[in-house]
């Protein structure tokens, strides 16, 4: 383990971006259909179940994201503790957000 | 012994949800000693954790559109409504974070985890979020069973169970 850089590669940069977006979108795609009927119906057409519907475009988002911003400096122009974090932060937010949306509502 | 295509999908969507919590952990316990001989067993663990979880997606997603419903109803007309309320509710969508996670998991390790401390940070971050939203969707699985156990085992449960 010499010569310790402390960058993230492209992808990995890009992909985790992609993953921390795709995981804040999953929860707020789940507090808008929760409180907006018509998208619950909508999202029921499109693939038979809305869950279905909010898993594929969970990964349509993270695939097109990831692959978008790997084309990109942008996103491993990022301080990698600052994207790290960004990627927990979401997590947590989307994770604990979820519990308390469907506790309290 | 009478164990139906319910019992077996649902057993299986279980245990291999277990299957990706563990080779979570199994890649975040091989990063933080991580070397030039464990290098690819990460890598491999870490495709493990997205083919199980998969597979768990697979599995819960097909037992959730064609078995959850009859359970649903059994758990609302119970003492647990909030077996499906809160815990399936939240599971069903915190599930779809972890797959995401999952997915990108074996992305992050194929970073340069031998020369680079923020990609090896960036692997423990992800397989641990992993192993940790594994345990709570596992935890939220028995709390959901439970709904529905204790749904027909009430004295109430004789009502649901016509």
């Amino acid at each position: 383990m010499s010569a310790d850089s402390s960058r993230l590669g492209r992808t990995n940069a890009a992909f985790g971006m992609a993953a921390a977006i795709t995981a804040l979108f999953n929860t707020a795609l789940a507090w808008a259909k929760d409180t907006y009927k018509p998208l619950t119906n909508l999202m029921d057409a499109i693939a038979g179940h809305n869950w279905t519907t909010q898993a594929l475009a969970d990964v349509m988002l993270f695939v097109g994201l990831g692959l978008i911003l790997s084309n990109t400096a942008k996103v491993q122009a990022i301080r990698p503790e600052r994207l790290i974090f960004f990627l927990v932060g979401s997590v947590v937010v989307a994770g604990v957000g979820l519990f308390a949306w469907y506790a309290v509502f | 012994m009478n164990v139906t295509a319910n019992d077996a999908i649902l057993l299986t969507h279980a245990t291999v949800g277990v299957l990706g919590t563990v080779s979570a952990l199994w890649v975040f316990v091989e990063t933080l000693n991580v070397r030039e001989q464990n290098l690819q067993r990460i890598r491999r663990a870490a495709l493990a954790v997205a083919i199980f979880m998969v597979a768990a997606w697979i599995f819960g997603g097909y037992w959730y559109l064609h078995f959850y419903p009859a359970e649903r109803a059994m758990i609302l007309k119970g003492p647990w409504p909030f077996a499906h309320n809160v815990f399936m509710e939240t599971k069903e969508h915190l599930f779809l974070i972890t797959l995401i996670l999952s997915f990108y998991l074996p992305i992050a390790a194929r970073d340069q985890l031998l020369s680079s401390a923020a990609a090896r940070r960036m692997v423990l971050c992800v397989a641990g979020l992993i192993a940790l939203s594994g345990l709570a969707l596992e935890g939220s699985g028995a709390v959901i069973e439970h709904g529905v156990k204790v749904a027909l085992l009430r004295p109430s449960g004789a009502e649901i169970r016509k």
